[in-house]
């Protein structure tokens, strides 16, 4: 199933809008650093959270229109040429169609997040002092912030299912993005079940600490906007 | 003969407005079927519910013995459609996108091609979709729904959007078909002189209501008794529409 929906993917972009986030996010890594590596450093902070928290906003900001563009592209190939009608008449299951979908976009995702990461890691090994780097932090910080941007590829995947223009997807994009910045460093509790603010925690978070509690609140938000697609797209109509 | 596909009293409202209203048909295995009806009689929602992809308001129907929704699958199986428009991926060639289809029915390769060579589009199998014309999108539906011989075609307006050389090639590959594949067609049209070349039976639908169900032959039948030359059936159709349409009227009125 997912052979078959990465066949209907070709020419689309999907991975290789992914794959370049992670290129990009990984150069950044690296300019950044190299220009702005000493003032970085003498942060009153520790290194390892110098590396991690002052770094990861701008490639959090890659990564979420990397997923806002991926999910659109993964349904507007869809809809464009009515294909989902024939799909919807052919004998199978919808639901596998969605899951596949879904696992292509975390799966590239998953491959941009490993590519940035080890940017930091090299920059970790090669520039921060002995006993400074600390490996099990780095992988930590990745899963966090991994786990973390799920929420985002999860509804804006099912977005994309819900609304046959594009353009409409991407707007919601960029209003989840827009007003999950604005209301990032809130206190409120509350406000963690808008998805954007929760793959937004880490970049506000002075420390690399993993928050245990909004990686829970993340994975109930994937699956429950998965759940809710997989719904979705079984009982579409197409007319 | 029997029924491979039966409908009892099926019917689809859309808020007060109805598509589609108590429509009892029965199509004969090995037959052609021409379902026929002025735009917006409700043919392409018939259709749409034969196949899943609007759900009936009422009533029910059988195809194959096998019922929707608990048999979705395995319908789908048994039916090759062509529904208004093709329906198609753009970002693929014509070959690709049949390949996808002959994925999911789990056909061999040279399906593809054979397909490709009965709706005579091999030599363009390696372009991209979104540079075909109308006409040949039109016949890449054809062969999305041809593909793997299925038992069951059901194929709304197929015609359309082919040039008079392209309607008289798909129109007599159409009638050859249950002979070659061994199959039932249901087709659809607005215009009878299409219809009569083809289908065995015919099923006229006005404003979502049957007015007429049978042979061709009853059709004349039915045509003469009424002082209608049998040799203008287009006359006969306009004639039953135009009749159920003042029906309606003085109903309306009343």
């Amino acid at each position: 199933m997912i052979g078959l929906e990465l066949k209907k993917e070709k020419r689309t972009g999907v991975t290789l809008v992914l794959f370049i986030t992670g290129i990009l996010g990984a150069l950044y890594v690296l300019l950044n650093y190299s220009i702005r590596g000493d003032s970085l450093l003498a942060m009153p902070m520790k290194p390892m959270d110098i590396l991690l928290t002052q770094l990861y906003g701008m490639i959090m900001v890659l990564n979420v229109f990397a997923l806002i563009v991926a999910t659109s592209l993964v349904y507007s190939m869809e809809y464009s040429g009515a294909a989902i009608k024939k799909m919807y008449i052919l004998p199978i299951s919808m639901c596998k169609v969605y899951m596949s979908k879904f696992l292509i976009i975390i799966s590239m995702f998953l491959v941009s997040v490993v590519i940035q990461n080890t940017a930091l890691l090299w920059i970790g090994k090669t520039e921060l002092s002995k006993g400074e780097f600390e490996i099990v932090t780095l992988i930590a910080y990745t899963v966090y912030t991994f786990l973390t941007s799920l929420p985002v590829l999860s509804f804006m995947l099912m977005i994309a299912l819900i609304f046959e223009n594009m353009w409409v997807v991407l707007g919601v994009g960029v209003a989840g993005f827009l007003s999950g910045l604005a209301l990032a460093t809130s206190k409120t509790e509350l406000l963690l079940i808008h998805p954007f603010i929760v793959m937004f925690k880490p970049a506000t978070a002075m420390t690399s600490n993993v928050n245990v509690n909004t990686i829970i609140i993340a994975l109930i938000e994937t699956i429950a906007f998965l759940i809710l697609g997989l719904v979705i797209s079984q009982n579409k109509r197409i007319d | 003969m029997e029924s491979i596909i039966s409908t009892r009293g099926l019917t689809k409202k859309y808020n007060s407005f109805t598509s589609v209203n108590k429509l009892s048909i029965n199509i004969k295995r090995g037959t052609i079927y021409g379902f026929l009806g002025p735009n917006g009689a409700g043919k392409s929602t018939t259709m749409k519910m034969l196949l899943g992809l609007t759900k009936p308001t009422s009533g029910k129907f059988r195809i194959d013995g096998k019922k929707m929704p608990e048999d979705r699958i395995e319908i789908l199986r048994e039916i090759g459609s062509f529904i208004e428009s093709p329906s198609y991926y753009p970002n693929l060639t014509g070959r690709e996108n049949l390949d996808i289809i002959r994925s999911i029915l789990g056909l061999k390769k040279k399906d593809v091609e054979e397909v490709l060579e009965l709706v005579g589009l091999s030599e363009f199998g390696d372009r991209l979709v979104k540079k075909y014309s109308l006409g040949m999108k039109q016949r890449l539906g054809l062969a999305g729904a041809l593909i793997g011989k299925p038992p069951i075609l059901i194929l709304d307006e197929p015609t359309n959007g082919l040039d008079p050389a392209g309607i008289h090639e798909i129109r007599n590959l159409i009638k050859r078909l249950p002979k070659m594949y061994d199959c039932t067609i249901m087709i659809s049209s607005h215009l009878l002189s299409e219809i009569e070349l083809i289908a065995d039976d015919i099923g006229i639908l006005n404003h979502g209501r049957l007015l007429f169900e049978g042979s061709m032959e009853e059709l004349k039948r039915t045509a003469k008794a009424q002082g209608i030359k049998d040799d203008n059936l287009e006359e006969m159709f306009l004639s039953m529409v135009n009749v159920d349409n003042y029906e309606r009227m003085q109903r309306a009125v009343l």
